[in-house]
């Protein structure tokens, strides 16, 4: 793994909501090395969207309670104050949210909505500012991006839009880059060129990209590094070939379980996981994924499991009590 | 790569829009026209009648009012089919020949000439006055929720829009006129001021002629009669634009704001107050038309010589050319208020744009 870009540790994000209080991210540690691509995966509710936006500080309000570090260029971007996160916002790190439709503004047009990116950092004359725009939407694979800047979004494709707000995130140069499901919206032919897009900036202008999915092809695609989550945790952590072909937690293999495959037996019905995800404000006391696990034992209620190296190579982390050999067994799906 | 090319709408459309827009006008006003025709004939009790008794020192026998009364059906050409009525009625409506008063025999377009301005005054400056007040508090009680100052701000506006007109009218005509003194309550104008009307618009008959000496009784006069109009309308924006806010607050282009660094109130400049503006606009157009309700009312505590003042003196005379020019003109204001707010839209919402 290369050097540590940003550095996450004992991130805890809670909602207050009628019921109580929601842990969306109930304790998180994790590193980010400088120029990788690191896919964080796990169903809705799971946390990966609330984790990358407590990044920035996009999730903070009076119903928010984010406590741990985000350690990132000698500052601590969880103590730090408003103001001086704006500074790091669109700056040092970007964000291309999902469904560019509803995150672009309707009233302007994208030239504005990108040159507006650069002006909040940068000390540009406004005319300066457009033809940057200009250019990054030419860099972002938009074939006639002087026309195109001047278009509002509607009257863009759902995958030209998507570009746009790429090029809003790479306006500054930053070198984080948070890609929240930016292929969700997409068809398959569109992902597959954001997806190369954004393997580009990686390679070209070493950014390093946070890249949130359930979907564990685009994963395959681009990722150098995988996290899965379930219920506000990280319970395998490790490289894309490790995650994917030698999973350890149960959660993942189950999750890979229900992917369909191309090559395999045509099934009347794919397998999925038995149960639902934890939405609840209440946890169980043990693994959270014990009561939808095939392998759950009496212990696995007892405490929590740690994200440790466990029977994976070095750096390949998991959060499950079992011995290998219960994770291993057969079971009827 | 793949190419792809974007279809940015030609630029001829947007005109032609304004175009189809303004060719509804006049369709709109035959309409209004038609129905101002038909509703003055069925109110109950006819012009003749009471000009026929009106007219003598009252002992006349029911007989010799029916022939008199015949004979000013005459006069008035109210003996002819309605049909006809009704065509000569368009006819001089073309020329922008309203007719004659039934009492006085005054050109009904040159009455409204004077009080049309009077009114046009009255509801513009009650829909600023409205639409200052509401804007600040509604965005203040949005950004502000869940706080007292949201709390506050909405109760207050739910009792201002609930005061009826007449209420407020008189209370502030007790107030501020006869208790503190502070203001004039009854006309346009103090009559000892030697005003010549040539637009009959004070504001501008004032810089045309060089009196500035004439805009600060102006607005003396028009403030109190604007202010009573304008606050049960500024209750009611405030609540509109405080729920358009919070919505917009919600929008992800906003968090996108965020994500750029940008500052709260940059935020609520660039990207919320004009994506929050098309339900407000909405609402001021259709506002304007019980503001005109409300200066009909307005006008006649007040005594200012508008066209709401001139509407009720008509009906109360059965005086049927001056109620139809009064409320084709009450009319006419309107529909053309609402061609702006669709105007407005298009100017605000290029999604709108396509035809």
């Amino acid at each position: 793994m290369s050097d540590a870009l940003l550095e996450i540790k004992g991130l805890r994000v809670e909602f207050d909501v009628p019921a109580g209080r929601l842990p969306a991210v109930a304790g998180i540690d994790l590193t980010l090395g400088r120029g990788e691509i690191l896919a964080l995966v796990g169903e809705s509710g799971s946390g990966k969207s609330a984790l990358s936006m407590s990044l920035v500080g996009l999730n903070r309000g009076p119903r928010a309670h984010i406590s741990g570090e985000v350690l990132f260029g000698g500052r601590d971007l969880v103590a730090a104050g408003e103001k001086e996160l704006r500074d790091v916002r669109g700056k040092d790190i970007a964000v291309v949210f999902q469904d560019a439709l509803a995150a672009l503004n309707p009233t302007q047009k994208v030239g504005d909505q990108v040159a507006e990116m650069i002006r909040t950092h940068r000390k540009t004359t406004k005319k300066a500012a457009w033809a940057r725009a200009e250019e990054l939407l030419g860099e972002v694979g938009i074939a006639n991006p002087r026309q195109a800047a001047r278009a509002y979004p509607h009257q863009l494709s759902g995958g030209m839009r998507q570009r746009v707000m790429i090029a809003i995130g790479l306006a500054n140069d930053p070198s984080v880059l948070i890609a929240d499901e930016p292929t969700t919206a997409l068809d398959v032919t569109i992902q597959a060129q954001v997806l190369r897009l954004l393997k580009k900036l990686q390679t070209e202008h070493g950014t390093t990209i946070v890249l949130i999915t359930h979907d564990l092809g685009v994963v395959a695609e681009v990722a150098d590094r995988v996290a899965v989550m379930y219920a506000g945790r990280i319970v395998e952590q490790g490289t894309r070939d490790e995650v994917l072909f030698s999973p350890q937690h149960p959660y993942t293999m189950a999750l890979l379980n229900s992917v369909p495959r191309v090559d395999g037996p045509a099934l009347d019905r794919l397998p999925a996981i038995a149960g639902s995800p934890l939405t609840g404000v209440t946890r169980p006391s043990g693994c959270a994924f014990a009561p939808r696990c095939s392998f759950a034992e009496d212990a696995c209620d007892s405490a929590v499991p740690q994200l440790l190296q466990r029977y994976g190579q070095s750096g390949h982390l998991d959060a499950c009590l079992l011995d290998e050999a219960a994770r291993r067994r057969e079971v009827a799906l | 790569m793949t190419t792809m090319t974007i279809t940015v709408p030609p630029r001829l459309r947007t005109p032609w829009l304004i175009v189809k827009r303004l060719l509804a006008v006049p369709l709109v006003m035959l309409a209004l026209a038609t129905l101002v025709f038909i509703a003055m004939r069925l109110l109950p009790g006819s012009p003749a009648t009471s000009l026929a008794a009106g007219g003598s020192s009252g002992n006349m026998t029911a007989a010799e009012i029916t022939a008199n009364a015949a004979k000013i059906n005459e006069a008035l050409g109210l003996d002819k089919p309605l049909y006809e009525q009704y065509f000569t009625f368009l006819g001089d409506l073309l020329t922008m020949d309203l007719g004659h008063s039934f009492y006085g025999n005054n050109s009904i377009t040159k009455l409204l000439g004077d009080s049309l301005p009077a009114t046009i005054e009255l509801t513009v400056a009650s829909m600023l006055i409205a639409v200052l007040i509401g804007m600040v508090t509604g965005v203040l009680a949005a950004l502000r929720r869940g706080t007292w100052i949201d709390t506050a701000t909405r109760a207050i506006g739910t009792v201002s829009f609930s005061l009826p007109w007449f209420a407020l009218g008189v209370l502030s005509i007790v107030v501020f006129g006869v208790w503190l003194r502070w203001l004039p309550v009854i006309g346009r104008l103090p009559n000892a001021l030697d005003y010549q009307p040539f637009t009959n618009f004070v504001l501008l008959d004032a810089i045309l002629q060089d009196r500035p000496e004439l805009i600060l009784p102006w607005l003396e006069h028009l403030l109190l009669p604007a202010t009573t109009l304008a606050l049960s309308m500024a209750g009611f924006i405030t609540r509109i634009v405080r729920a358009s806010v919070l919505e917009v607050l919600g929008d992800d282009f906003v968090r996108t704001a965020r994500m750029k660094g940008l500052s709260n109130g940059t935020i609520l400049r660039r990207h919320v107050l004009r994506n929050s503006a098309l339900p407000i606009v909405t609402v001021l157009g259709l506002q304007f038309g019980s503001l005109l309700g409300g200066s009909v009312i307005t006008e006649t505590v007040f005594s200012y010589p508008g066209v709401g003042n001139m509407l009720v003196n008509g009906i109360l005379q059965r005086d049927y050319p001056i109620v139809q020019g009064a409320a084709l003109s009450i009319a006419l204001l309107f529909t053309l208020v609402n061609v702006v707010v669709d105007l407005l839209y298009l100017a605000l919402d290029p999604r709108l744009r396509k035809a």
